[in-house]
C-alpha cells in the first residue's frame, strides 16, 4: 500500500514553486530594466493607464475611508473629552496604515487584475510570440514598463489617497462635528513626523507595495495557461496573492520602519 | 546577422535540418527528420494535422528548442546562437501567424509598422509610405486606421502577411496563410507571395492544406508523417508520386500509413461491448 502525501504539503510545495518562480521572474524584470530604457512612452502610457485610470477609485475611497474613521474617533474621544484630537489620530492611522495598505489593496484589484488579464490574454492570442518572432523583447517591451509604472504610480495614488482622507476627517470632524479648524490642524502637524509618518509610511511603505503588486500581477500573467479559463485563475491569483503579500510585508516593515 | 536574399533561384539550401527530434507530452513529434529548405524558392510544409508543421516553424525562428538534432539558418545553428544573436537572425525573418498575433492595443497600420518602430529610426514619413504600401499590396490601405477586432479573419490574416513582409526579409514562414481568404483575396494573396519570390528573391516556407493554391506557386513541397518527410519534391512530382503516403493525403483516405484515429483503446471494449469487432 503506497503512502500518499497530504494535501497540504502539496500546496506548500506549490506556493513556495510559485514564490521561487516569482522571485525568478523579478530578477529577469530587473535585468529587462536597462533594455527596457528605449520604450519611455510605453512605460508613460502604463503609468497613465495604472496610475491616472486608478484615480477615481482611489479619490473616492480615501474620502470615505477619512470620514468614517472621524466619525468614529469622535464618539469614541468624546467618551473621555479628547476630541479634539481627533484630526491628529486620522492623521497618523491614515499616514502610518490605511493610506499605503487600502491604496495597495485597492491598486491590486483595480490594476493588477488588469495588468494579468491583459498580459494573460496576450499570451494567449500569441501576441507574447508574435513580439518574439519580431525581435522585439516581451520583458523589456510588455513587463518591465508596467512593472516600473506600478511602482511609480502607486506612492503618487498613496498620497492623493491620504490627502483625500485628511479632508474627509476635516469635512467630518470640524465642518459637520463642530471640532475647533484650528486645533484639528495644529495637533495634526505636532504629530505628525515628516521622517517616521511620510517618508517611512506613505513614501517607502507604498513604494514597497507598488513594487510587490505589479510583479504579482505581471508574473502571474506571464504564467497563466494560454486559456480563457487560465486567464479568470491568473486573475483571482493576482488579487488573492497581492492582498495576503500587502497585509504580510506591512506587518513586517512596520516592526522595521517603527 | 541577417537571412540573405537569394538574387536567383538556387539550389543551396538557406534552412538545413538534420536529425531535428522533439518529444511533446510524451509523442515524438520528430524523429530523426531531415529536411533542406533551398535559397530563394517557395517551400510547402504539408502534411496531415498533428504532424508537427507549425512546430517545425516555431524550430527554424528558435521558438522552440528540439531534443536532439540541428538547425540552420543562413549556416546559423539556431539551436547554439545567444539571445541577443537569436533576436538579430529573427529580424531578417518574417513569420505569418495562423491566428495572426495582432496587437490588440494598435490599429491596424501601427501593427504594420511595429516592426519598422522597433528595429529602425526611420523618418515617420517614410515609414506611413512603406506600412501604406504593404497595405496596399494587400488590397487593405483603406483599413488602416481599423482596429484589429473591426477586422474579419481573413482581413486579420492579410494584416499580419503585411506586417510579415514589411521588413522584406530573407526569409519569409506562412503559417495557413489561405485559411479564411475568399476567392479573390486568395489569388491576390498567393500573386504576392509569388511575386516577393520572383523579384527580392525571398525564400518561402508554407504550412498549407490547400493544394490547389500550393501547386499553383510552390517550387518545392515536403510531406511530414511520423515525424519525417515522407515525401519530397516538385508539385508535379509529388502529385505523380504514388507512394502510400502520398495516396493516402491528396486521396483524403482514413485507412493508409498515417491512421485517422488518434490513438486509443479498442472502441468496442471503450463501449463496453468486449469481444465484438468495432
Amino acid at each position: 500500500m503506497s503512502r500518499q502525501r497530504p494535501a497540504s504539503s502539496g500546496l506548500v510545495a506549490g506556493t513556495l514553486t510559485q514564490i521561487g518562480a516569482c522571485g525568478l521572474f523579478l530578477l529577469t524584470l530587473l535585468a529587462g530594466i536597462p533594455r527596457s530604457g528605449r520604450y519611455l512612452r510605453e512605460t508613460i502610457r502604463q503609468i497613465w493607464f495604472v496610475g491616472a485610470m486608478s484615480l477615481t477609485i482611489i479619490m473616492v475611497c480615501g474620502l470615505f475611508v477619512g470620514m468614517v474613521l472621524m466619525l468614529q474617533l469622535y464618539h469614541v474621544l468624546s467618551i473621555f473629552g479628547g476630541t479634539s484630537a481627533g484630526g491628529m489620530v486620522v492623521a497618523l492611522s491614515v499616514y502610518r496604515e490605511l493610506g499605503p495598505v487600502v491604496t495597495a489593496l485597492l491598486f491590486a484589484g483595480r490594476a493588477g487584475t488588469s495588468i494579468t488579464a491583459e498580459i494573460g490574454l496576450m499570451r494567449a492570442t500569441d501576441q507574447i510570440a508574435a513580439m518574439e518572432m519580431m525581435a522585439v523583447d516581451p520583458i523589456a517591451y510588455v513587463a518591465t514598463p508596467r512593472f516600473l509604472a506600478g511602482v511609480i504610480a502607486m506612492p503618487l495614488l498613496c498620497c492623493v489617497f491620504c490627502g483625500l482622507a485628511i479632508f474627509g476627517g476635516h469635512l467630518v470632524g470640524v465642518t459637520w462635528l463642530g471640532i475647533d479648524n484650528g486645533t484639528f490642524w495644529s495637533n495634526m502637524t505636532a504629530q505628525v513626523d515628516l521622517r517616521t509618518d511620510i517618508v517611512n509610511g506613505v513614501l517607502l511603505k507604498s513604494l514597497a507595495f507598488g513594487a510587490v503588486v505589479t510583479l504579482i500581477a505581471v508574473y502571474q500573467g506571464f504564467a497563466t495557461a494560454a486559456t480563457s479559463e487560465g486567464v479568470a485563475r491568473a486573475t483571482t491569483r493576482t488579487v488573492v496573492a497581492s492582498s495576503i503579500a500587502i497585509l504580510a510585508l506591512d506587518f513586517v516593515l512596520t516592526a522595521f520602519l517603527m | 546577422m541577417t537571412v540573405d536574399p537569394a538574387d536567383t533561384h538556387t539550389d543551396e539550401a538557406l534552412v538545413q535540418i538534420r536529425g531535428l527530434t522533439t518529444v511533446l507530452g510524451g509523442r515524438a513529434v520528430f524523429d530523426a527528420l531531415d529536411l533542406d529548405i533551398p535559397r530563394g524558392r517557395v517551400t510547402a510544409i504539408m502534411g496531415a494535422s498533428g504532424t508537427g508543421k507549425t512546430t517545425l516553424l516555431k524550430h527554424i525562428t528558435g521558438h522552440m528548442r528540439a531534443d536532439a538534432g540541428k538547425i540552420l539558418v543562413d549556416g546559423h545553428d539556431v539551436g547554439a546562437l545567444s539571445r541577443e544573436e537569436l533576436y538579430a537572425l529573427r529580424e531578417g525573418i518574417g513569420y505569418l501567424f495562423q491566428n495572426s498575433a495582432l496587437l490588440t492595443d494598435y490599429d491596424v497600420f501601427e501593427n504594420v509598422a511595429f516592426p519598422l518602430r522597433q528595429h529602425t529610426r526611420l523618418p515617420e514619413v517614410l515609414i506611413r509610405n512603406v506600412v501604406l504600401m504593404k497595405l496596399q499590396a494587400v488590397g487593405l490601405r483603406g483599413a488602416a486606421r481599423l482596429m484589429p477586432s473591426e477586422l474579419s479573419g481573413g482581413m486579420a490574416r492579410r494584416v499580419a502577411l503585411a506586417r510579415a513582409i514589411v521588413f522584406d526579409p530573407g526569409l519569409i514562414l506562412y503559417d495557413e496563410p489561405f485559411v479564411g481568404l475568399d476567392p479573390v483575396a486568395l489569388n491576390q494573396i498567393l500573386r504576392l507571395i509569388s511575386t516577393l519570390n520572383r523579384t527580392l528573391g525571398i525564400t518561402s516556407v508554407l504550412v498549407a492544406h490547400e493544394w490547389a493554391a500550393v501547386s499553383r506557386i510552390a517550387d518545392n513541397v515536403a510531406l511530414l508523417a511520423t515525424g519525417k518527410v515522407v515525401a519530397q519534391g516538385s508539385p508535379q512530382a509529388i502529385a505523380a508520386d504514388g507512394s502510400p503516403w502520398t495516396r493516402q493525403f491528396f486521396g483524403g483516405e482514413a485507412d493508409g500509413p498515417v491512421p485517422f484515429q488518434y490513438p486509443a483503446r479498442d472502441f468496442a471494449a471503450e463501449l463496453g461491448f468486449a469481444g465484438v469487432a468495432p
